[in-house]
């Protein structure tokens, strides 16, 4: 399933950043090479001689709506640099500016590092102090599909990044939790949670110390201790691999434990939700603790009903060895290893 | 509600310190030598992060193609007529769709909802409930199965998505049943 998703997601970009462009292209969407009339105020009179100087840009808000077919209104005026080049009269906005659509987004796809939004003058009397002017912007095309190709990489860096910062985290815990092991501290634990988690993971045997990592993990989970609750996750799957006959193959197991992360109990909201809400977050923690009450039971029965279904049923690689001919084909293809795939 | 708060978040305060101290003074009590132990299970920390990067890139540069390529609003565009037959605005969908993917990408969408509707409007409830409600379950795939080498997820997927659906569509009416 992870495959067409995966496959979906990327061809889908391109159908729809296809689209989208298709469609901006047919609307021409961003005014390519037609004039925008502003107007341009010199805080001092217009120099002649001067490379670059600044500028105020004003841009009229019915202009403007009228121009690109939209609501959304500029500000009063923008701070600018009026430029003289070789090419002729140029104009380029503060980087800071907070533009409207659609010149947000022109800046964005034209500017380089500087995000400076540059305009060509395309008429101006160059006289005096305020100047009506008409500008040029840059050609935009394409838009989407040069942001699918430059997320792509962005995000693989995310990626990254944010392995870089699990880290120190996972190293943390990882030491933590062998010295618990050493000193049989997990033994303990496994003896308190084995009457509720041991129905919900058949898989491990009875004092197997899976069982109480599985039990850290979920506890950080519902107390919405991030920085533990993922290295714990990690560690318990290592347990849980250990009990696994396949090198690549997930067990009902771990499922059982991923389903039970994604729809866990949140006693305490997400952290990046606190920081958002502020105080409203209060009268929310009732409905989020239904929600996930709620949704946690049904991804316990969602992960144990379609272990039960046919086609994963067989693909379960600690299956009973009952069905003795199907077994060695399982072990040929662990051995030529992922060959096959579902 | 209020003391309940105050005494989970008392809860979740001293959880931490109290198994980073608690470890280590039990195993020290148990006669274990803490140091050496926690040196040599820390040392695999490095090489289980390695080993998630190559699942990690992979989830997560389909997920940002999306959404870079415009596709929330074909999404919500279609499927708005649908959604106001049940009964659930239209304006959360995007949190729907986005939050299985991206975890700050929804978080984006509460911050905007908030701009839009201002903090105290049923819309931001639901899409707050439903952001606390849920995970990045595709993240959470790429982390946890990564880090034990996992290629084929089975019904991990088809598991954690079911649970991600039901708990958005439960959030929805759980926030109108109890504001408004």
């Amino acid at each position: 399933m992870l495959n067409y998703i995966w496959a979906g997601l990327i061809m889908f970009s391109l159908v729809f950043a296809l689209a989208t462009d298709a469609r901006e292209i047919v609307e021409d969407r961003y005014r390519n090479d037609e004039a925008l009339a502003v107007t341009l105020e010199f805080p001092e009179r217009y120099a002649p001689d001067a490379r670059r100087q600044p500028v105020n840009v004003r841009i009229e808000p019915e202009v403007y709506q009228q121009h690109y077919d939209t609501d959304e209104a500029p500000a009063e005026s923008y701070e600018a640099t009026f430029l003289q080049t070789r090419d002729g009269d140029q104009v380029r906005f503060s980087p800071d500016a907070s533009l409207p659509e659609p010149l947000n987004t022109i800046r964005e796809f034209t500017s380089g590092s500087d995000n400076e939004l540059q305009a060509r003058v395309a008429s101006a009397q160059t006289n005096g102090q305020t100047i009506p002017a008409t500008i040029v912007f840059d050609e935009v095309r394409f838009v989407k599909m040069t942001a699918i190709a430059q997320a792509a990489f962005d995000f693989a860096d995310t990626a990254v990044n944010i392995i870089i910062g699990l880290i120190g985290a996972l190293a943390l815990w990882l030491g933590l939790l062998r010295i618990a092991e050493k000193a049989g501290l997990v033994a303990v634990i496994v003896k308190l949670v084995r009457p509720i988690l041991r129905p919900l993971f058949p898989g491990v045997p009875k004092d197997h110390p899976a069982l109480g990592v599985i039990a850290l993990n979920l506890s950080a989970n519902m107390l919405g201790l991030g920085n533990a609750a993922t290295p714990l996750g990690i560690k318990a799957m290592e347990e849980l691999q250990k009990l696994n006959q396949s090198d690549d193959t997930a067990t009902d197991d771990m499922v059982m434990l991923l389903a039970m992360n994604t729809a866990s109990v949140q006693l305490v909201p997400p952290v990046l939700l606190v920081a958002i809400m502020g105080l409203q977050i209060n009268q929310l923690i009732f409905s989020i603790i239904i929600v996930t009450g709620c949704s946690l039971i049904v991804a316990i029965i969602a992960a144990r009903l379609l272990s039960k279904m046919r086609g994963y049923r067989e693909s379960d690689p600690n299956r009973p060895k009952k069905a003795a001919p199907e077994i060695e084909d399982g072990v040929d293809a662990k051995a030529s290893d992922s060959s096959q795939s579902n | 509600m209020e003391t309940f708060r105050t005494a989970i978040e008392l809860l979740s305060v001293f959880v931490l310190p109290t198994l980073i101290v608690g470890f280590p003074l039990y195993g020290l009590y148990k006669g274990v030598p803490v140091y050496e132990e926690f040196v040599e299970g820390a040392k695999e920390g490095f090489d289980v992060a390695v080993m998630i990067i190559p699942y990690l890139v992979a989830i997560l540069f389909a997920i940002g193609m999306f959404r870079a390529s415009g596709a929330m609003e074909f999404l919500v565009e279609g499927l708005r007529p649908v959604l106001s037959l049940i009964n659930i605005p239209p304006e959360v969908l995007p949190m729907g769709i986005i939050r299985p993917l991206t975890g700050s990408g929804s978080a984006g969408i509460v911050v905007d909802l908030i701009n839009q509707y201002g903090e105290d409007s049923l819309i931001v409830k639901i899409a707050a409930t439903m952001f606390g409600s849920t995970e990045t379950t595709f993240y959470v795939i790429a982390v946890y199965f990564g880090a034990v080498n996992i290629k084929k997820t089975r019904h991990a997927v088809p598991a954690g998505l079911i649970a991600d659906f039901f708990a958005m569509i439960l959030a929805v009416y759980v926030v109108q049943l109890l504001f408004a």
